[in-house]
């Protein structure tokens, strides 16, 4: 079975908040993640992994460093799937 | 590696007891080779050095460079094993005490000499070696064409060079991290001074010395695994550790970590093997 957009933005948002260690109900899908409180590019870089692993895709390096939100991790994730 | 003369590299200047507790006994600063994610670090070393000597076809009779020799397990691994005569060199003094003693205590002394100097500027080496090797060490010298000539100059013909490196991915991702703050952390504080450099580049430097290309290894995920290791013993160790420099387990953490992150996003790790032959 595939995966909705909106289950994977679900998966993708509590990914997001166990590595960058904040509540997943403050997350909302137009957030920059690198803008979050004690966010840096190695925890995106290490979220990405988590993510990749999770659903067993490799990204793009254009989509590894150029996501910004919730939103475009999972959109990327649903078009590698 | 730094040195009490070449103060450039804050992370090899810490304690040497604070490398006892995350490393594995033979003190290797550099990646394993797992056969499977179960070995043991102590393991996975072994397997590494002994991958490294049947690369450069080490025998009894062979006579082999360590350059970057560290605390020495390479050095001792193939004088103690494979019966090689063996010169390590390292620009830090304390870790050719630490060599000799281990080299003395294992009846090595005859075959183990450690020379104390930048590799760049070492007058007095042996030549017409069998091997040289140079495992994470050249990342600290910026002149590498410079380095490949010295190294081919000292080998006899037909002698390997086993050099192993972290690498940019590529071209692209150096030219977009190579100014950015996590590559600075990792440049300065963990390689000091180092310089990353694309595979395709240590390629080309091998061809322009006049090396051929005999074996090409990608070691990243076994790097990965090592470290993940050491983060481990960092952990189980941490108490001991802060008692030698309060603080330093989480500073020692963060910095393996950072340094896991980026295998293969970007950096690499290679092994590659040269023949000083046609």
């Amino acid at each position: 079975m595939t995966a909705s957009l909106d289950q994977i933005t679900d998966t993708v948002r509590t990914i997001v908040a166990d590595v960058l260690s904040v509540p997943a109900d403050e997350l909302s899908t137009d957030t920059d993640l690198r803008d979050v409180e004690g966010a840096d590019s190695i925890k995106v870089l290490r979220l990405i992994a988590r993510i990749e692993r999770e659903y067993d895709i490799e990204l793009e390096d254009e989509d590894v460093f150029g996501v910004s939100t919730i939103a475009d991790v999972a959109d990327v994730v649903r078009k590698a799937l | 590696m730094t040195t009490l003369e070449h103060p450039t590299n804050q992370h090899y200047d810490l304690d040497p007891r604070v490398f006892g507790l995350f490393l594995d006994e033979s003190r290797k600063y550099s990646s394993g080779w797992y056969l499977t994610p179960d070995d043991s670090l102590e393991t996975a070393q072994r397997q590494k050095m002994s991958m490294v000597a049947d690369l450069i076809h080490a025998t009894s009779r062979s006579r082999v460079l360590d350059i970057g020799s560290g605390w020495g397990a390479l050095v001792l691994h193939l004088a103690g094993v494979r019966g090689c005569d063996v010169t390590g060199i390292s620009p830090a003094p304390r870790q050719r005490d630490f060599v000799e003693k281990r080299a003395r205590q294992r009846g090595l002394s005859s075959r183990v000499r450690i020379v104390t100097s930048p590799f760049e500027e070492a007058a007095d080496l042996p030549r017409g070696l069998d091997a040289v090797t140079a495992l994470g060490s050249v990342v600290h010298m910026p002149d590498l064409p410079a380095v490949f000539a010295k190294a081919r100059g000292l080998l006899r013909r037909d002698g390997r060079m086993y050099v192993s490196e972290s690498c940019f991915r590529n071209q692209a991702i150096r030219a977009r991290f190579d100014r950015v703050d996590g590559t600075d952390f990792v440049r300065e504080a963990i390689f000091g001074n180092g310089e990353l450099r694309p595979l395709s580049e240590l390629v080309a430097a091998a061809e322009d010395t006049g090396f051929s290309v005999e074996t090409t290894v990608d070691l990243t995920r076994h790097y990965h695994r090592t470290i993940e290791q050491w983060i481990e013993n960092v952990q189980a160790n941490a108490a001991a550790l802060n008692r030698i420099q309060p603080g330093i387990a989480a500073q020692l953490e963060h910095y393996l970590d950072v340094s896991n992150a980026g295998w293969g996003y970007t950096t690499k790790h290679y092994a590659l093997v040269l023949r000083n032959a046609r």
